[in-house]
């Protein structure tokens, strides 16, 4: 008998719960609220049914676009042949979780504001820019001992071992 | 000792998953906690209010909560034990004391929301069902029942609790199935049954009984009720009187509490991750400052 490309086929492990966190969900990730424009990560929670992505979605992150009554509208990127497309799916809440990609972002947007207000406030032009490492600076080595190290001259007699 | 079999090995241990705390505790029903809790995607922040009605063998506590993913917050309390603030010293967890509640918390929190004066509720308890009517500037304040691990039997004291802020003003969602003096056969509730209930008419007939057939038990079973010269026919009259007292002032009574006394320490303070490593720098020089004399001793 073939194989067989069913909608969940292939996912005996992807969709599986993890190690004794099996059986009832935590009740945050009802509480959890999602605006439009978020960016959210896609990830399929098995003990919950309905609402399933597809298996393709398993760890894409998207932003939101639509917020239903128990569902959110997420677009994700997908390549098709040769062009990538904007899907736009609707998955449970249960399998979408907060993404932290632009955490790192929004907390250097404030401290940048931060440091900028600062700045005007003493009269001095600063560059937030972030600026990638440079070589390590030059560096003096301490403790260090000089040993010659010479090469022995080649004993025959010696090194022959054994068979002549 | 004969040879038993371990029943639970290690590799038992090893592979089991414990259950939620609270459900471990036996004090949280999570399928119904989750189906309480939910809220609309698209009403995004607004909070799900719902009425907790909790019964312990002498207090009731009723509370309005919403969840947030910190821990529930609570809006309102009440307790039975405040009762006897309003003239009601007896009978502090039967049905007629749930009503009681009820209405105190439904009065505390429309008048902690400002919507006391919009929405009085049902003044006269009648027992018929009753309804919030929507008043003309806000909607009435909705809140779910959450019953707990009780068994919603007709009749059940969570659902004085639930008549009684009902009657106070909240619109909560909620049929006459379950109220006491529903008849199943009939499937029509009594409303004279009910508002016996609401009023300790219950009460006050096995009063009338255990005063005919069994005056000594009636007298130590009741002894409290006879102290405070509570009859039997006088008994509605005194819910009537703590039903006014409540609708005129529901504010809650903070009591003054001694600061609580310093108690001994039995075991030892948890230390913080700073003490633990200072503590061990110490232990390491003590040492080295022993093992300094030693080596010296050793030289000599």
């Amino acid at each position: 008998m073939p194989a067989g490309h069913g909608l969940r086929s292939r996912t005996r492990d992807l969709f599986s719960r993890p190690f004794r966190k099996k059986g009832y969900i935590p009740l945050s990730t009802y509480l959890r609220t999602y605006k439009i424009g978020d960016y959210v990560d896609v990830k399929v929670n098995g003990a919950v049914h309905k609402g399933m992505p597809h298996k393709f979605y398993h760890g894409r992150t998207g932003r939101v676009w639509n917020v239903t009554k128990r569902a959110i509208g997420v677009e994700v990127n997908k390549q098709v042949g040769n062009r990538i497309i904007r899907k736009r799916i609707h998955v449970r809440v249960e399998h979408v979780q907060p993404s932290r990609c632009t955490e790192e972002f929004k907390l250097r947007k404030l401290k940048n504001d931060q440091l900028k207000a600062e700045a005007k406030a003493r009269g001095e032009v600063i560059s937030t820019k972030r600026q990638p490492e440079g070589p390590k600076p030059g560096f003096m080595v301490e403790g260090a001992m000089l040993e010659t190290v010479t090469p022995i001259p080649y004993d025959v007699v010696n090194d022959l071992k054994g068979g002549y | 000792m004969p040879f038993v079999k371990a029943q639970k090995t290690k590799a038992y241990f090893k592979r089991y998953q414990v259950k939620f705390k609270r459900r471990r505790e036996g004090k949280t029903d999570y399928r119904a906690r989750n189906r309480l809790i939910n809220q609309d995607k698209n009403k995004y922040n607004t909070p799900k209010y719902r009425l907790v009605a909790r019964f312990t063998n002498k207090d009731i506590i009723a509370q309005i909560i919403h969840a947030s993913i910190s821990g529930d917050i609570v809006l309102a309390a009440a307790y039975g034990h405040e009762l006897p603030h309003y003239g009601l010293e007896v009978g502090l967890t039967n049905y007629a004391a749930a009503y009681c509640v009820g209405l105190l918390l439904a009065r505390r929190t429309l008048k902690q929301l400002e919507m006391d004066a919009e929405y009085e509720g049902n003044v006269e308890a009648t027992g018929e069902d009753y309804s919030v009517e929507p008043g003309e500037s806000r909607r009435p304040f909705r809140s779910l029942l959450d019953v707990g691990l009780v068994r919603t039997t007709t009749g059940n004291r969570v659902f004085g609790v639930l008549k009684g802020a009902l009657d106070g003003g909240i619109d909560i969602p909620h049929s006459e199935k379950r109220f006491a003096g529903f008849n199943k056969d009939s499937k029509q509730l009594d409303p004279e049954v009910h508002r016996k209930y609401i009023y300790g008419g219950h009460v006050a007939s096995y009063m009338r009984t255990l005063m005919e057939d069994e005056p000594e038990k009636y007298q130590s079973h009741f002894s409290e009720y006879i102290k405070r010269g509570i009859e039997a026919d006088n008994l509605e009259g005194v819910y009537k009187k703590v039903h006014a007292a409540i609708r005129a002032n529901p504010e809650a009574k903070k009591s003054e509490k001694p600061p609580p006394k310093e108690h001994k320490r039995y075991n030892l303070k948890k230390l913080s991750y700073e003490e633990r490593k200072a503590k061990l720098i110490d232990r390491l020089k003590a040492l080295n400052s022993a093992a300094g004399v030693d080596s010296d001793e050793d030289d000599e």
